[in-house]
């Protein structure tokens, strides 16, 4: 239970680190680490404007998707439970798809699109990462694999370079930003806050389940925030690509383990 | 006597199949019908024999006789094949129906085996009138004329089917004349003439 | 001699039935009022009373004849079914490729029961049971490869599947309910008695084929649902991907009842027919949805609909439950069962011994995930376009909310859903007994959920649908009533959506579902063979009046395996025409012939 707190309490906290690091790579100031506080402050404050298309789905959904999210963190104890937290974070995914294709409007309806695109390939990424997991968690180089698989999966989950650009403002080449375009007020900082979430309860699976040490966690923080600098967004069809190579990971990884676990 | 009957409704056939012309054809059934109608009588079944004449001796030979009058088309039998050619035929079917007959009486009387050689000799030019003919009416009367070869086989061999299946045989072939009568008729009417290769091109 | 077996497997099929039988019957009620004549509909109302008796005597008789035959009134009886809301050709079509499948499946079926009959010289199955327990191995293997294809055909196993896509969206919606959720359950139905009950699993191979088959299965399903528009030709290529679920659990069940692993044998036959038994609720659900959007707006082309969830809220919602459940979101009954035959694959993984083997199921269960991604981008489609945002034709537009009774059938499946999802522990204790008789094993020691609440299935991988249900709604409840004590009610202004400047959006900005699931065409375009034409219409050399678009996509099935065996069987055709001269004497003469050859044969002569 406290758990769950201190991690919805620190998740933007994470956010606020990888931003203020990419920005200190590139040799600017940047933002401080309690930028995302602010920001999710100044939502709660301000007024909801809702478009007049939408429907009692458009305003259930940012409810539904923080409650999946932050329900998430109870299952991130064993390899096992992983499997429901999956099934819990697609749950979510529906939701906002939907949310995105009732404003009737282009953008929302393409980031749906992409969204479910980029999703339906990576479930089995993830799934057979977990599977590996679970199987035996004394080889190192199934670990290693894993991990890779996983936090590839990662930056397409919590729309990273190379998949997506969290920064971007324009509307054609967003993902996930672009089910929220129509989102304001509260339902946009709880929408802000369940992405942060899930940004941080994957950092903590791969830290805490494969590495056993959660200390690591800053360390891919980092690394996230080294990969967002290098790399370039891909276009969508090069994505494939991207989750052709971490599902050959996954499955490497899965092999790796049944073969460790004979040895 | 019986032979010599028998002989004659063999003789007649050939007739029949060499005919050239129409009421050739429709006399030779008359006679054979006749010859039948004689041996039905020695044989015992007098209702039947009177049936024989009343029907196949009487009644259609008129009615092919009329229909005839009325189409008023050319007398001539089509031939496929020409009446040289059916005789030999007919010899070469005869000659088959012998050795089936003997293979399937071998231990029988002689008198049996001709009488059926004969009947199956009589159905089997009966078929090939039907088959090598072209006019519609010639094909009514190779019905018949298998119809005659039947009833000759039941008559000699088995003493005669039961009276009702005769009857029944009897209203069949009655029947069946007049149906194809009035279709001859009107394939008259629509193809101008009888020629029932015309039909072709009723096919699917 | 008996004439019925009512045995655990066959009263879970007629509870099936029934349970199905009831919503459709009343929401036929609603759906073929002032449609026909009232004759019209009391005939199809006997016609579906006799199809519900005939599937009820299906999976309840015990004489392999009497099978045979209520299997071809089942057949029968729903092709009338379909023909009866007969509107244009295409329902016929529809229905002459279905009696034409279903019959060529029953011919395999004839010649395996034909094989049974002769090697065990009787007709009842505990007897046939009994005498083909000493039979060698071949006679199995040939008697399972007829019984599968026979059944695979009425069941919709990829390639034999082509017959689902045109029958289900060309029947009227209740009968499309009751095909898509019992009629091809019976198919498996049969697979389990004939197979698992009767034969008894011979070899491995057997198991391996059918995991092979359902892989392509649920993949080609759900690849062909992704990109259809109609939506009842969507809601059954998605049929065809959950059979394919369905024998997933099957084929792992088959493969470990051989392989000698008792526990997860059962496991993973009940979690088959826990989606055997789900598929049918929200198929069903979903089919009656789909039937009143039909009856509302006059078409099922999902991109003439939109904002459905406005003009027809309560149709809008059992819809959506139903497009939940299917893309297994938790706490639903979908998701249960997706997620009892993913562990049971896993648990296939952790128990087999050879490395090889345990990379297969690792595959099926990596192919599972992959088709429920897919699934769920299917149903987001299938809702998010006919039901949310503007709409998109004059006919949506004017869409108004169908009779109490047609709602009322979607939502007693509705509550299904919900309950077989929270209670999934009772009803999977049940399953697993009838897993166990079934496959003959012991399930009486095996305890799959420790607690009142909670399964347990393989190792230390557990899930409480109640609890979690519980967690959902605990934190929903609590955020709402936080936020609202410490900020207050939110203030909500209703604008037009953003609209970059110009004014008046209109449906023609909104997203379609071609282009919705255009990513997926051309990624998957080596299997879709896509194709596409353009024109473009000029007024003169720079001036373009107007261009015209067109996308479709090949059906591979039909054109590279189907159509050349109606060519070849139609060419075989017109060579056997040409007996057909025309001319009588050559008939005479064919009689005549055919009489003297008799004779010799006979050796008469």
């Amino acid at each position: 239970m406290l758990r769950f707190i201190l991690i919805i309490l620190f998740a933007p906290l994470v956010s606020g680190f990888i931003t203020r690091l990419k920005n200190n790579l590139r040799l600017r100031r940047g933002p401080s680490i309690f930028q995302p506080y602010y920001n999710l402050a100044k939502y709660f404050r301000k007024d909801e404007v809702v478009s007049q298309e939408t429907s009692w789905i458009f305003r259930i959904t940012p409810y539904l998707v923080f409650t999946a999210t932050a329900s998430a963190v109870f299952f991130t104890t064993s390899p096992g439970s992983l499997i429901t937290l999956i099934f819990l974070f697609s749950f979510a995914r529906f939701f906002l798809v939907l949310a995105g294709l009732d404003a009737a409007s282009s953008f929302g309806g393409m980031g749906s699109s992409r969204e479910m695109f980029i999703s339906s390939f990576i479930e089995p990424v993830l799934f057979l990462s977990v599977a590996a997991l679970w199987l035996s968690t004394n080889s190192m180089i199934a670990s290693a694999l894993a991990a890779t698989a996983l936090f590839l999966a990662a930056l397409a989950e919590t729309s990273r370079i190379p998949v997506d650009n969290q920064e971007t403002h324009l509307e054609l080449t967003m993902v996930h930003e672009a089910m929220l375009l129509e989102y304001s007020g509260r339902s946009l900082a709880i929408l802000e806050l369940a992405a942060q979430v899930k940004q941080l309860i994957f950092l903590m699976i791969i830290a805490g389940l494969i590495f056993n040490n959660l200390a690591l966690l800053p360390v891919i923080a980092v690394l996230v925030a080294l990969v967002e600098l290098s790399l370039a967004k891909m276009r969508l069809f090069r994505v494939v690509d991207y989750i052709a190579f971490a599902g050959v990971l996954a499955v490497f990884s899965v092999v790796m383990s049944i073969v460790g676990a004979i040895i | 006597m019986e032979l010599l009957l028998l002989l004659g409704i063999l003789a007649l056939a050939y007739a029949m199949v060499s005919a050239k012309r129409m009421s050739a054809l429709i006399a030779g059934f008359k006679f054979q019908s006749g010859l039948l109608f004689v041996l039905t009588g020695l044989e015992g079944l007098y209702v039947v024999a009177a049936i024989v004449l009343l029907l196949k001796v009487i009644l259609i030979p008129f009615f092919l006789f009329r229909i005839l009058k009325q189409i008023k088309v050319d007398e001539q039998v089509g031939f496929v094949v020409n009446p040289m050619l059916s005789l030999l035929a007919g010899l070469f079917l005869t000659y088959l129906s012998f050795i089936f007959a003997r293979n399937l009486f071998s231990g029988g009387e002689l008198g049996l085996i001709i009488a059926l050689a004969v009947s199956f000799a009589v159905m089997g030019m009966g078929a090939f009138i039907m088959i090598f003919r072209l006019k519609a009416l010639t094909q009514i009367i190779g019905l018949l004329v298998i119809e005659n070869g039947i009833f000759l086989l039941a008559s000699t061999l088995t003493g005669g089917l039961p009276l009702i299946v005769e009857m029944a045989v009897f209203l069949d072939v009655f029947v069946s004349v007049i149906i194809l009568g009035i279709f001859v008729y009107r394939i008259n009417a629509l193809f101008t003439g009888i020629d029932v290769d015309q039909l072709k091109g009723l096919r699917g | 001699m008996g004439w019925f077996l009512f045995d655990p497997l066959s009263l879970f099929f007629i509870v099936l039935i029934l349970l199905i039988s009831f919503p459709a019957f009343i929401y036929s009620l609603g759906y073929l009022k002032g449609h026909h004549t009232r004759f019209k509909n009391i005939l199809t109302q006997l016609a579906m009373a006799a199809f519900v008796l005939s599937m009820i005597l299906v999976v309840s008789v015990r004489q392999v004849f009497v099978f045979l035959i209520m299997w071809e009134l089942m057949s029968l009886l729903s092709y009338f079914l379909i023909l009866s809301d007969k509107d244009s050709p295409k329902s016929v079509e529809a229905g002459t490729i279905y009696l034409v499948m279903t019959h060529a499946g029953t011919a395999f079926l004839i010649m395996a029961f034909f094989l049974m009959y002769k090697v065990t010289g009787s007709f009842d199955f505990l007897v046939i049971k009994q005498a083909l327990a000493g039979l060698p191995g071949h006679t199995k293997d040939m008697l399972f490869i007829l019984l599968l294809i026979g059944f695979g055909t009425k069941a919709g196993i990829v390639p034999l599947h082509i017959w689902l896509p045109y029958a289900h969206p060309a029947a009227p919606s209740h009968i499309s309910c009751l095909m898509s959720g019992v009629m091809i359950k019976t198919a498996i139905y049969g697979l389990l008695r004939f197979v698992f009950f009767m034969l008894g699993i011979n070899a491995l191979w057997w198991g391996g084929l059918v995991l092979g088959l359902a892989v392509v299965t649920c993949l080609v399903g759900v690849i062909y649902a992704l990109i259809e528009q109609d939506i009842k030709t969507l809601l059954a290529y998605s049929s065809v991907e959950n059979i394919g679920i369905i024998l997933l659990g099957v084929g792992a069940s088959m493969f470990l009842v051989k392989a000698g692993l008792p526990v997860l044998a059962v496991l993973a036959l009940s979690a088959a027919l826990y989606h055997l038994i789900n598929h049918a609720v929200f198929k069903g659900l979903l089919f009656l949805g789909a039937g009143s959007i039909y009856r509302a707006t006059g078409t099922r082309n999902i991109e003439k609909l939109g904002g459905l969830i406005k003009t027809m809220p309560w149709t809008a919602l059992f819809f959506l439950i139903g497009a939940m459940a299917i893309s297994a979101l938790p706490p639903l009954n979908g998701f249960v069962s997706e997620w009892l035959t993913l562990v049971a694959l896993f648990g296939g993984v952790l128990g087999l011994s050879s490395g090889f083997l345990k990379l297969f199921f690792c595959f099926c269960a990596a192919a599972l995930a992959l088709t429920g991604g897919l699934a769920a981008a299917c149903f987001v489609k299938a809702f998010g376009i006919a039901c949310l945002a503007k709409p998109r034709s004059q006919q949506a537009a004017a869409a108004k909310e169908v009779h109490w009774t047609m709602n009322f059938g979607a939502g007693f499946l509705a509550l299904l859903t919900i309950a077989l999802g929270l209670g999934a522990v009772w009803v999977f204790k049940l399953l697993a007994k009838i897993a166990g008789y079934t496959t003959g094993l012991d399930a009486s020691a095996m305890n799959f959920s420790p607690g009142l609440f909670t399964l347990q299935p393989v190792g230390n991988i557990s899930l409480s649908p109640v609890w979690l249900a519980l967690l959902l709604l605990v934190i929903m409840g609590v955020v709402f009533i936080l936020l609202n004590l410490v900020l207050g009610r939110s203030k909500v202004t209703t604008v037009p959506t953003w609209d970059c400047g110009y004014y008046k959006l209109t449906a023609r900005n909104e997203y379609t579902a071609t282009g919705f699931s255009k990513p997926f065409r051309l990624v998957l375009s080596f299997f879709l063979l896509p194709y596409q034409r353009s024109e473009k219409i000029k007024e003169s050399f720079y001036h373009v009046k107007s261009f015209v678009y067109e996308t479709n996509t090949k059906q591979v099935f039909n054109e590279y395996l189907y159509a050349p065996l109606v060519n070849f069987t139609f060419n075989l055709g017109r060579l056997a025409k040409n007996i057909q001269q025309g001319s009588v004497h050559i008939y005479l003469s064919y009689i005549f012939v055919a009489l003297f050859l008799l004779l010799i044969f006979m050796g008469r002569f």
